[in-house]
């Protein structure tokens, strides 16, 4: 390493106050995560349409670049370049600051995912709670900018939405704390570690109606298809974003899909023990063997996995209709992770599954 | 403690900066040409009837409330399950008692409609 | 010193979020400010070492009360002309609140500064400690009065909350799911025995 960087830059690093190298480094750490989740955005919008390509009996793109892999950039700059139209009833101010809005907490929920063993940028005790209330935050994108484009297409959506939103969140944050009743602690690396041995000492088992119940409400949070309804070009032409277009409208679409990849990341993380690997246990493969040690690679395998399973769903399912929707998040997925949480409470009462350990 | 947030609040910085970037570079390098009519709400080509921003379903005001009050519900639950092995016996029997208060308050909810979406 | 930059940062953005929520005149973006105000409420808090209750506030109060004050400000079409009309009507009113806030405020403050009870700052927490485990520890043993009787103010606010805002609609046509599924072929289908017609 020292021998990579000139001898005078080492000085320079040196001489600087610990707080600025913190700040320095933290810095850069963020920005490079930030420009790898945006590469991954970029790529997962070619990858949804050659998978729900192939499941239609499409080709999907192909024109741009080898196999059409440089179609994410041609269609980023195509909407950089797009005019941003602000309509003239419109709220001007609320208007653009409504993306931003949705973007930030899209973003910023990263700071605490665990990427590897050692690496995550704030390795804060509460990082569960952080998660789940930037979670919470998402929703006034989507409501203010309903409500400033002044529309009757747009607000009907974010109003949806919203309902939609806050519907699925109580049930993602029970089914929350059952992963926490598991884990012991708020810190995301630690609930990794909780599930440490393998394939079946994963999460995924014992809370295996709660894993369903979060991943179905992280659908539903991210108003994605079966429960777009708040976009259900059929009746309300776009929802929130009918009058939104050009950067402004690439934003909420980064928003969207960053949030599908945060969701297959957490899912991965609360349940299939994110960055360790399915074979952990498995001594016959020898110590030091590589498919035994944690990385980042598997991680990245059980995002891309929930990412498929996001377009497989999308590519399946008609839109659910709201009442419905409703009915799901209120009267089946609710009940369920309250007596999930109950059952777990027994189940640490009488140390059985994940709860072997605790001291009496 | 402190120091692990400082990350956190760059990290809201920087993605507040690269969401504004983007819309500089877009209202900057995005072409433009104005038109009364682009710039009209979009009804269908239809003149808007009124001003789009009318009055709501009450039931929108009972889910949002409903949502506060179980969302606080969670919020007591989150240092509980934290807890489990320090609190032990005691705790998870008084958890009980709360879930219990909780869930007729739920059964009550769904027996009066008030889940009902129609 | 970083820590005091940062105190004074965020409270100014909070009293100018604060003052902003006053005297904004679109609700809106009132409640926008007031979003603000919590979140700057919320880094006073971690500075505090408050971790737990500071992501709590943003959870409850930015994710969920000002949810509902969107959606009451958004709906109900405000009159400004009026609203502005009951100013001087309310005035003394505000006025006297404000001052009896202002008596408490300092009533605290001098209390705290002569008396003994004044705290030379928190106790720096060990490497490892949690703010919501050491809550826990005491909130279900110690306190369990206290959070039984926060599950009945829950419960009462249920029922308070549907009391006040339920109407049934006349006439609603459901769809009742669990009908549907039960239903057996001789609930929809007859069969009806009958002679032949024959001409006569």
């Amino acid at each position: 390493m020292a021998s990579l960087v000139p001898q005078f830059m080492v000085d320079i690093w040196d001489s600087f106050p610990p707080l600025l190298q913190f700040l320095i480094t933290s810095t850069s750490q963020i920005l490079i995560v930030t420009v790898g989740i945006i590469l991954i955005v970029a790529f997962s919008t070619y990858f949804e349409r050659k998978v729900i390509g192939a499941m239609q009996g499409r080709v999907g793109p192909n024109r741009v670049g080898p196999m059409g892999l440089l179609q994410p950039f041609a269609d980023v700059i195509k909407l950089l370049i797009k005019e941003v139209v602000i309509p003239e009833k419109s709220n001007r101010f609320l208007f653009v600051i409504a993306p931003l809005l949705s973007l930030i907490p899209a973003l910023a929920t990263w700071a605490v995912i665990p990427l590897t063993d050692t690496f995550v940028i704030a390795d804060i005790n509460a990082g569960l709670l952080y998660v789940l209330a930037l979670t919470s935050v998402g929703v006034y994108g989507v409501i203010l900018a309903g409500w400033a484009t002044n529309s009757k297409y747009a607000f009907l959506g974010a109003m949806r939405s919203a309902a939609q939103i806050v519907a699925y969140e109580i049930a993602m944050g029970f089914a929350l704390v059952g992963v926490l009743m598991a884990a012991g602690s708020l810190n995301l690396g630690d609930i990794t570690r909780a599930q440490a041995g393998g394939v079946s000492s994963w999460f995924v088992w014992p809370l295996l109606p709660l894993f369903v119940v979060y991943f179905i409400s992280a659908v539903a949070e991210t108003n994605r298809a079966p429960f777009d309804v708040a976009e259900g070009e059929s009746e309300i032409v776009a929802g929130f974003h009918v009058e939104y277009s050009g950067v402004a409208f690439a934003l909420f679409f980064l928003a969207e899909y960053a949030n599908m990849v945060l969701i297959s990341a957490l899912t991965a993380i609360f349940f299939l023990g994110g960055w360790a690997s399915p074979f952990e246990g498995w001594t016959f493969l020898g110590d030091d063997n590589l498919l035994r040690q944690p990385s980042l690679i598997w991680l990245f395998a059980k995002v891309c996995f929930f990412m498929f399973t996001l377009f497989w769903l999308r590519a399946t399912f008609p839109r659910y209709r709201y009442d419905q929707i409703m009915r799901l998040g209120w009267k089946v997925f609710i009940p369920v992770t309250i007596i999930w949480i109950a059952v777990e409470g027994v189940m640490a009462w009488l140390r059985i599954g994940p709860w072997q350990g605790l001291a009496g | 403690m402190l120091t692990n947030y400082v990350p956190v609040l760059i990290f809201l910085g920087i993605a507040a900066a690269i969401g504004i970037l983007l819309l500089g570079i877009g209202f900057l390098v995005g072409s433009g040409s104005k038109d009364d009519e682009k710039l009209s709400p979009y009804e269908c080509g239809f003149e808007p009837f009124e001003d789009s921003r009318m009055k709501f379903d009450v039931r929108y005001y009972l889910v949002a409330i409903l949502f506060i009050i179980f969302d606080l519900e969670i919020a007591f639950l989150f240092p509980w399950a934290v807890s489990l092995d320090t609190v032990g016996g005691f705790g998870l029997v008084a958890m009980a008692i709360f879930l219990a208060v909780l869930v007729v308050g739920f059964i009550y909810e769904w027996k009066k409609g008030a889940l009902e979406w129609d | 010193m970083f820590h005091a930059i940062l105190f004074y940062t965020f409270a100014a953005v909070l009293i100018g979020a604060a003052l902003g929520v006053i005297f904004s005149k679109n609700p809106v973006h009132a409640v926008m400010l007031l979003v603000l105000a919590f979140f700057q409420s919320a880094v006073l808090w971690l500075l505090a070492e408050a971790e737990f209750l500071a992501i709590v506030l943003v959870l409850v109060y930015v994710g969920a009360v000002m949810v509902l004050f969107l959606f009451v400000v958004m709906m109900l079409d405000i009159n400004v002309e009026r609203v502005e009309g009951g100013f001087t009507k309310y005035a003394p009113f505000g006025l006297f609140i404000a001052a009896l806030m202002v008596i408490e405020l300092v009533q605290i403050i001098w209390f705290r500064s002569s008396g003994g009870a004044r705290s030379g700052g928190f106790a720096a927490n060990p490497e490892g400690y949690s703010n919501t485990e050491a809550l826990g520890a005491v909130l279900y043993t110690e306190h369990v009065y206290a959070f039984e009787i926060a599950a009945v103010i829950l419960l009462l606010a249920i029922v308070a909350a549907i009391t006040l805002t339920m109407r049934k609609r006349p006439g609603l046509k459901q769809q009742n799911i669990s009908r549907q599924v039960a239903v057996k072929r001789d609930d929809r289908v007859r069969l009806v025995e009958m002679d032949a017609e024959t001409e006569q």
